[in-house]
């Protein structure tokens, strides 16, 4: 393939590139998709992709069969969508290998596996299959990042050209100077989509002014949370937008570094945004002077090792330059003194992923999306014992109880639900009575919770409050990065009396201990990591205060998990 | 455990040489700095730790010290100075797989296999990793993640015990994920 090397040249590309998407759904022949990700491999897709190609080579079934990426409904994969000649595609969920040769002869016969379908890709029902968008995980979202998700093939560049990408990139760079498009990012209001919600205009502005050189943008993909997996999900089933938003980034600062930053147990996540790089480069939308312009570009991808807190950008920063990840007092900020204390620009996948619709469609547009303080869409992920689990792009402003019982789909069989912890090991959680709240920046803040990162996690009452305190604690303990004392001495201390709580020798006097050690904490703590840590700690004291009463004064468990509930099973065992 | 670091067998460097000549070649210091994490995954991916030849080779490579080397795998907890069991249990650990019960998983294996997290268990037949953060497997928690490819889902301490009993004897579990019931 040769480097393209003007805007004509893409154009010409881009027309033959659709040219081929419309003729492979021209609908005069089979096309089967099987969607491999990271969820899906875990759950069989690569059998059941090889089970597939098998089956319809015996039974003489001609289809042109398709690898996409991961469609955010995690509790239907492997999923495979069928488009047979005449008939629009039907997505098929949880066909696992034993399902494939009933599903391969129901195709021969021409007839529709009505059961195991989750909807047709039509206006109309469709020989008793409703259409997908209409799927109720499906008709409460709004997809502009998951727009193509499990539509295209994320390792085919072409795939994504041809579904109109790249033009963003290419309206930015023939037809606005990077200061127009500082500004649409600026009018868009699109808030840092990693957890602290800083207006990312604000910062490519400020980045911008700073005069050293040379300046470098990065991308944070590390998501080293433990309730979180939107962004590795972005990575793996659209790495094009993630690349394009990137650019539009380095084309903005006038800079040819930009980096991303992915954790390291993402592999492949690295791998398909490796492979997207080293296809954006082959066809000249990488490299030195992009399309016949005076602008250049060069990505690296640089992988982590595992730390939580090189999620926070100044230990992100030290991570990349081959350093222990460990914070720095700021100021300096990094727009200042960043990557090898030069200007660097750092945001979340999900903020650069959100930027070509910005740049296509224009600031106002992308304004007018969500509430007034945060616009546009949120990737959130639930995790728990909820029914439809699984990555969603939602509107801000949508109540946490719709999210979690119309979208997620309500609580399993069985299971009831307890409360919902927020921001993951930084706020508290929400009870049942608190769920009218509108999931945005500013509303789940003033309830104590937090948007953070999008990843909630749904709990039911075999949880306790005591011991998941413990856990998030234990879990701050040990990604301290142990630069500070505050934080590196403080959560031991706080997990240590939790544990003493835990195990019926919890004192009253306890509670007031924690609440002022938690203040040292967070005013003394030099990053966000020790700043918030006591946080969720102090939300499961404020939201389940008589679970907290019952170990200490009345010495049991009410969700029997706590060794004091051990303990006191042995005793009435040797009755 | 100290038996296992005085090794009597070798470390063959070729293979990592080999990835090291072909795809780390630094432009300037700042790059060489770049590549050690990278350099050290590579040889953990291919020896399933990072021996001490491994890590000097890298600093010879990159031209930085070995200081700077052992800084990185000791604060960065995917690396294992030492050498692993046969088998490598990764057991998520995120909140998802919290709720779901992972840590009735991790007292399993710590009451019955004397199994801690970046341990080897006795026999030299396990080694678990707790990670800490989250595998993104959801749906099918609690999971752990065994030799880097295949998934024990939905487990519960008694079906985890049948999958232990199945791996030492070389067999497959019986839907391994735990999403037939």
């Amino acid at each position: 393939m040769a480097r393209l090397a003007d805007r004509q040249a893409f154009e010409r590309y881009a027309a033959e590139a659709q040219a081929r998407w419309e003729r492979l759904w021209a609908g005069d022949h089979w096309v089967i998709s099987v969607g491999i990700s990271e969820c899906s491999i875990a759950k069989g897709a690569l059998e059941t992709y090889r089970h597939l190609e098998l089956l319809l080579a015996q039974e003489g079934i001609p289809a042109t069969l398709r690898r996409v990426g991961c469609a955010g409904w995690c509790f239907a994969e492997p999923f495979v969508e069928v488009r047979a000649p005449g008939a629009p595609p039907v997505v098929y969920g949880n066909v696992t290998t034993d399902r494939v040769p009933d599903l391969v002869h129901a195709l021969k016969r021409g007839e529709v596996k009505g059961e195991w379908a989750l909807g047709a890709r039509a206006d109309e029902p469709f020989a008793g299959v409703q259409p997908l968008s209409q799927h109720p995980f499906l008709a409460r979202q709004r997809r502009l990042l998951f727009a193509d998700a499990g539509v295209i093939d994320p390792e085919s560049i072409d795939d994504y050209i041809a579904r109109g990408g790249y033009r963003a990139f290419l309206k930015a760079l023939f037809e606005m100077t990077p200061d127009e498009v500082v500004a649409e990012v600026k009018a868009s209001n699109l808030r840092g989509r990693g957890g602290a919600g800083f207006p990312a205009g604000i910062k490519w502005e400020s980045g911008r002014r700073t005069q050293a050189w040379p300046k470098y943008v990065v991308v944070n993909s590390h998501e080293g949370e433990p309730n979180v997996f939107k962004d590795r999900r972005l990575l793996e089933t659209n790495p094009h937008l993630v690349l394009e938003g990137l650019l539009i980034g380095c084309y903005a600062l006038e800079t040819p570094y930009g980096y991303n930053y992915i954790g390291g147990e993402h592999a492949l996540a690295v791998e398909r945004f490796q492979e997207a790089v080293r296809q954006a480069y082959e066809l000249g939308l990488l490299g030195d002077n992009i399309l016949g312009t005076s602008f250049s570009c060069h990505i690296r991808v640089r992988t982590g090792g595992g730390a939580y807190i090189c999620g926070e950008g100044s230990a992100l920063m030290y991570a990349i330059m081959g350093q222990r990840g460990q914070p720095r007092t700021k100021p300096p900020r990094s727009v200042e003194e960043g990557l090898w204390k030069r200007p660097t620009v750092l945001n979340n996948t999900e903020t650069f992923a959100s930027v070509p619709s910005i740049v296509l469609n224009g600031g106002a547009w992308y304004a007018s999306l969500g509430t007034e303080q945060s616009t546009g869409t949120k990737l959130v992920t639930i995790q728990g014992p909820v029914k439809r689990l699984g990555v969603a792009e939602i509107e801000m402003g949508m109540t946490m109880r719709e999210l979690i019982f119309e979208v997620f789909g309500g609580m399993r069989e069985g299971y009831r639900f307890k409360g919902v912890q927020t921001g993951g090991v930084s706020a508290g959680p929400l009870r049942e009575d608190q769920l009218d709240v509108p999931v945005d920046f500013d509303s789940l803040t003033e309830l104590g919770g937090m948007l953070g990162s999008g990843g909630f996690v749904v709990f039911d009452e075999s949880v306790c409050a005591v011991d998941f305190a413990r856990y998030l604690m234990a879990f701050n303990r040990y990604e301290s990065c142990s630069k500070c004392n505050p934080c590196r001495l403080g959560n031991p201390a706080l997990v240590e009396i939790l544990d003493r709580i835990r195990h019926g020798y919890g004192r009253p006097e306890d509670l007031d201990i924690i609440r002022e050690g938690s203040k040292h904490i967070i005013e003394l703590s030099l990053c966000g990591l020790g700043q918030v840590a006591p946080m969720p700690l102090l939300g499961m004291m404020k939201a389940f205060p008589e679970e907290f009463d019952a170990h200490i004064r009345e010495k049991r468990c009410p969700a029997n998990v706590c060794p004091i509930s051990e303990a006191v099973l042995a005793i009435v065992g040797d009755d | 455990m100290a038996n296992r670091i005085d090794r009597d067998e070798r470390i063959d460097l070729t293979p990592l040489l080999e990835v090291l000549a072909n795809r780390f070649r630094p432009r300037d210091d700042q790059e060489a700095y770049e590549l050690i994490v990278g350099a050290c995954q590579e040889a953990q991916r291919l020896y399933g730790w990072v021996p001490p030849e491994a890590a000097q080779a890298i600093a010879d490579h990159l031209g930085v010290t070995i200081n700077r080397v052992y800084g990185l795998l000791t604060f960065y907890a995917d690396f294992r100075t030492e050498p692993p069991g046969k088998h490598f249990l990764w057991l998520c650990h995120g909140a998802a797989c919290y709720v779901m019960g992972s840590s009735r998983l991790i007292e399993l294996l710590r009451d019955r296999h004397q199994l801690v997290d970046h341990g080897v268990s006795l026999d030299g037949e396990l080694t678990l990793h707790v990670f800490n953060g989250c595998l993104g497997v959801c749906d099918l928690a609690p999971v752990i993640q065994v030799d880097h490819h295949e998934y024990w889902g939905r487990l519960t301490p008694e079906r985890l015990e049948a999958a232990i009993e199945a791996l030492k004897r070389g067999d497959r579990l019986e839907d391994a994920d735990g999403t037939a019931g």
